[in-house]
């Protein structure tokens, strides 16, 4: 009842007979998603102007005589001569639970076809980052479900990590393998009922891409389960390249209402490679000075003020970010890749050769690095994954030497021998996460020496019919390795008892 | 139009401002001088200056769109209450648009105070 009489209530506010003031402008050019107006002198620097037929412009450049205007929406019908509102708004996006499971264009607005948005708040697109006194150290983990990733170049709820590499190299795919990760540790989290558990909730934003590839990420999303705990933001290549632009701000604005109501959230930009190209694209319809590669002077404000927005805030939650870059030809030495190296807390390398060879995920153990370190990582993984990468870039180094010779002693030998069974035990399928416990059980029987009996080819085999063994037979000391995070002496034992057994089992 | 096309047109334009008001007769000065001494592209030169004085005018001037008739001495007091709100003299223009069905709309330079039945009905249909 009350909500019929606040409907009738507004009702009335509207035919109430005050006097309003709007500033208002007039289009003097529209191109390329792009309109120059005359007037508009109360407008703020990203201020929402409302143009007739109900399209919706953000002021960008507020010149002496002129406001350049990126639209959103369907400039056809604009032309010379119309008029143009302020608003008085700053471009907002609704946020909250109610996107979960949906996806939105870059104003918010859904584009799936399954009716209404049932959000109550809304967040502004463009908002200053959190500062210094707020944040906390990254310390906790988030687990990829990747081994090669989770064991070597940890990341922790909080961080800003890179996916580098050139196209067609697996970068969307360990994102994808990530977000699915979360969604199954949330469902078993959620069912343990554990008070302490913290569900992490995740936004992939896909800038310039496919519609096709956006349709396959959701179909794999929704065939593993995990699109009831994200939200997608889509701008593909046939949006105006204002949404394209705008599209990872509003992604942002989702995650940090997430992180700001004291949950723990992860948010995919792919890519930014494109983002700055859209960017690019209106900064030069806008007549801004360009500088390197055409690119404007403020590009690299563009990437710090987006991923400055992911953070661990102190008492409240963490907004996790996994941006994505496209190189050309393996050159991580261009001017937006270089950039963005240079913001996030590390990068995950994927190269084009080692995918080709077979190795997948194809991530370079050398060029990867993540700065928050094992700080991000639990206990039972330091203890199994410790020295992993020193002994993956060690048989780098020798079996580069090993080309050129035939005659090796018996150490090198083993050592070879031995990284070779590392890069097979880390090769992966895709949209296959690997929980954290059943890493460590794999790495632990590696550290061992349990596979070094094995024919090397048939090591990856071994490793997931380990798995299988842990899971079906085992589960008592998965969900305690789950628990306590740590090998201890009766644990390593039981783990030893349970490998021993498979062992048996497998070569039987 | 270029950057130095728009440059020289507020150049002239600041000439053609006395005490911050704009001045017939220095427009006037202006467009002779112009006319003597034509700049590259003058048709793109007199098109920025008209649109600088076109927007200089329209804020010392108050049109009142109105439906239905409308008394002389309400177009003055709305533009008295114009001139102090704005702090500089504000001439009243009155123009009938019966589009507005009733009520007023009146335009101070870019800003426009309204409150007609038209307006209304559009809000209603948001």
């Amino acid at each position: 009842m009350s909500t019929v009489l606040e409907q009738i209530e507004q009702q009335i506010a509207k035919l109430s007979s005050k006097a309003v003031r709007k500033n208002t402008g007039v289009i003097r050019t529209v191109a390329d998603g792009v309109a120059k107006i005359d007037g508009l002198s109360d407008v703020m620097y990203n201020e929402m102007v409302s143009f007739p037929g109900g399209a919706i412009g953000i002021a960008l450049n507020l010149e002496q005589d002129e406001v350049g205007c990126v639209v959103l929406g369907d400039v056809s019908r604009l032309k010379e001569g119309d008029e143009v509102q302020t608003t008085g708004k700053l471009l907002s996006v609704p946020v909250g639970k109610g996107l979960l499971g949906r996806v939105v264009d870059a104003l918010g607005a859904p584009v799936d076809g399954k009716g209404p948005i049932t959000a109550t708040e809304s967040y502004p697109v463009e908002k200053i980052a959190p500062g210094i006194v707020v944040r906390k150290s990254v310390s906790q983990p988030l687990f990829t479900g990747i081994m090669a990733i989770d064991s070597m170049i940890p990341i922790g709820r909080g961080q800003r990590e890179l996916i580098i590499g050139d196209r067609g190299t697996g970068k969307t795919t360990i994102a994808i393998d990530t977000i699915i990760n979360q969604a199954k540790i949330n469902k078993v989290g959620l069912a343990s009922g554990d008070p302490k558990f913290r569900p992490v909730y995740s936004i992939y934003v896909a800038v310039g891409q496919k519609n096709s590839n956006i349709v396959r990420t959701i179909g794999a999303l929704e065939a593993a389960g995990a699109l009831e705990y994200t939200v997608i933001v889509a701008a593909p290549a046939a949006d105006n390249p204002a949404n394209q632009y705008l599209a990872p701000y509003s992604g942002a604005a989702i995650g940090e209402w997430f992180m700001e109501n004291g949950m723990d959230a992860l948010i995919v930009y792919d890519d930014l490679s494109k983002h700055a190209v859209a960017y690019r694209q209106i900064s030069l319809i806008l007549k801004r000075p360009s500088g390197r590669e055409a690119y404007p002077g403020d590009v690299f404000y563009l990437h710090s003020r987006l991923l400055e927005r992911s953070a661990r805030l102190d008492g409240k939650g963490s907004l996790t970010a996994l941006p994505i870059i496209e190189t050309l030809a393996g050159d991580v030495s261009a001017y937006i890749p270089t950039n963005v190296i240079s913001i996030t807390d590390g990068q995950i390398f994927l190269e084009t050769d080692l995918f080709n060879q077979g190795i997948r995920p194809a991530v370079s153990v050398g060029l990867s690095v993540s700065r928050v370190g094992s700080s991000a990582q639990i206990k039972a993984t330091k203890q199994v994954g410790g020295k992993l990468k020193g002994e993956l870039a060690q048989f780098r180094e020798l079996a580069a030497f090993a080309q050129f010779g035939s005659d090796l002693d018996a150490k090198t030998k083993s050592q070879l021998d031995r990284g070779s069974r590392i890069v097979e035990l880390f090769k992966q399928p895709a949209f296959n996460p690997i929980p954290i416990e059943q890493q460590v059980v794999t790495l632990w029987a590696m550290q061992k020496g349990f596979y070094d009996s094995l024919d090397l080819k048939g090591v990856t085999a071994a490793s997931v019919a380990l798995r299988e063994f842990f899971a079906t037979r085992k589960d008592a000391v998965l969900a305690e390795i789950r628990t306590k995070a740590a090998l201890d002496k009766d644990l390593e034992e039981k783990i030893k008892g349970g490998v021993e057994e498979w062992k048996a089992s497998f070569s039987a | 139009m270029t950057k130095q096309d728009q440059q020289l047109a507020r150049q002239l334009f600041s000439l053609s401002l006395v005490g911050g008001n704009l001045s017939t007769e220095h427009v006037g000065a202006v467009l002779q001088y112009l006319e003597k001494h034509p700049p590259a592209r003058p048709v793109a030169v007199l098109r920025a200056y008209q649109r600088l004085v076109r927007a200089e005018y329209a804020k010392g001037q108050a049109v009142i769109e109105h439906a239905g008739p409308i008394a002389d001495s309400l177009v003055q007091s709305i533009a008295t209450l114009m001139a102090r709100r704005y702090g500089r003299p504000v001439s009243g223009v009155a123009r009938d648009n019966p589009g507005l069905l009733a009520g007023l709309r009146v335009r101070v330079g870019d800003d426009v105070y309204e409150s007609s039945v038209a307006q209304q009905l559009a809000g209603l249909s948001l």
